[in-house]
């Protein structure tokens, strides 16, 4: 090819890029056209899909779950905004506000004999009892969904897992490291003797001293002088559920 | 299940009467308070629902609600006097018995105020103002076998009675006994 030069070749070279740029931002807008005529035809979709299946998602936990799934895959997100489309036709956003204000009751309620530890599945169970007859089950992952929720609200509201056992927590307290392998001791049986933690994570007496009085301070543990042989602790966190496996028709306070 | 035989239905224990260290005073000042009053509430319950009054502490940690055989558990007489100590505190509770010391108790699970205002519109309703009634009749008579206050302890029935002579709304008349003490009410 001839080497343009010149003003003509110029002009020329000019009216080349602006053809090649004038027919880029044409193919980009078909794309971005065709791309929102997608996203429009999904959301209509989606939409549909919903407004079709509100009962459902509303009466059926498993269902649910997987309608919130699907949103997130997708990058819509059915509770980022109050007022978004999908929070509205799924009523999930008064569901899951409804639902923060009912596990902030019982924690707080609670509160006072389990020091701001409650197990999750305790907290479900108690949110089924509360909640009115023929309303929505509830399982973990709302549970979840609905602490979430509450982050910023900044109460500390937050599950923690120790080995194994889900446990809420609703004090904006730092739980230290120590506390956390005595809980992580206790898990099982629900209740820990000084010899057990001396045996179980070969602490001094010191240490173990300090972290069970650091704990009967902050109401996680209650101690029991009737036990077998030495004072015994008590996480009522854990214990409040296996009672309540046993017990369920009890009332509680 | 805790059997309380003597009763037509079961009392519902708190799911907390089953947490061993319900059982042992907590050393924790706050969690105390708590613990002190889960008890009160507790024994408010349980002696309305079994009608009780009286409550020689001694002989009552060994029993129901203050000792759990299931568990085997039973609260100190120590720490039940302190929990006394707050039910009288709220009301709720006198000593009785030689003052200063506190081995008995009546509950009230309803305070005599109280008792007192149900007494007097019972009376008003049945138009048995300025009419002479002896608290035998009052308590045990035919006609207040619906009442609530029927069967209700002497020495509660007493005091409430007090408290209405004393607002002017009844006069108490000394009988020979206590059980012919008469009242009169005023509307």
């Amino acid at each position: 090819m001839r080497k343009a030069v010149g003003i003509g070749g110029l002009r020329r070279k000019e009216a080349e890029r602006q053809a090649l740029s004038k027919k880029g931002t044409e193919l980009a807008k078909r794309e971005i056209d065709k791309l929102q005529e997608q996203i429009g035809l999904m959301k209509t979709n989606l939409e549909e899909f919903v407004r079709e299946h509100q009962r459902d998602i509303r009466n059926n936990p498993v269902f649910r779950v997987q309608v919130q799934r699907m949103c997130q895959l997708i990058g819509v997100d059915p509770l980022a905004s109050r007022k978004g489309y999908m929070a509205e036709l799924l009523g999930v956003g008064d569901f899951y506000c409804e639902l923060g204000i009912q596990i902030i009751d019982i924690c707080v309620a609670t509160r006072f004999m389990n020091g701001g530890l409650i197990d999750l599945e305790e907290l479900r169970q108690r949110l089924i009892r509360r909640r009115l007859k023929g309303s929505e089950p509830v399982v973990e992952d709302d549970i979840k969904r609905a602490i979430s929720q509450l982050a910023p609200l900044k109460g500390g509201y937050r599950i923690v897992d120790f080995g194994g056992r889900k446990i809420v927590q609703s004090v904006a307290r730092e739980m230290n490291a120590d506390t956390s392998m005595v809980l992580g001791l206790a898990q099982q049986t629900c209740k820990f003797t000084i010899e057990d933690v001396r045996i179980g994570l070969g602490w001094d007496e010191h240490r173990i001293r300090a972290c069970v009085d650091d704990m009967l301070r902050s109401g996680i543990i209650w101690v029991d002088h009737q036990g077998a042989v030495m004072s015994e602790y008590w996480v009522p966190a854990f214990f409040s559920q296996i009672s309540g496996a046993s017990l369920s028709n009890k009332i509680i306070f | 299940m805790t059997s309380v035989s003597e009763t037509v239905t079961t009392f519902e224990f708190p799911e907390i009467h089953n947490f061993p260290p319900f059982f042992t005073r907590q050393p924790n000042e706050d969690t105390w308070k708590v613990q002190r009053q889960l008890w009160c509430d507790l024994i408010l319950a349980f002696y309305k629902h079994n009608r009780l009054s009286l409550m020689p502490l001694a002989e009552a940690a060994t029993e129901s609600p203050f000792s759990n055989r299931q568990i085997h558990r039973s609260l100190q007489v120590d720490t039940l006097r302190e929990i006394i100590e707050e039910l009288v505190r709220q009301g709720h509770a006198v000593w009785t018995g030689p003052k200063n010391a506190k081995d008995t108790c009546m509950v009230y699970w309803r305070k005599p105020e109280v008792w007192a205002n149900i007494i007097h519109m019972w009376a008003c309703e049945h138009s048995l103002c300025n009419t002479v009634l002896t608290l035998y009749e009052l308590a045990n008579g035919d006609d207040t076998v619906k009442q609530e206050f029927h069967g209700l302890d002497l020495s509660t029935l007493r005091r409430s009675l007090e408290i209405l002579q004393s607002q002017g709304k009844a006069q108490m008349f000394a009988g020979t006994s206590d059980d012919d003490m008469g009242i009169k009410f005023f509307s």
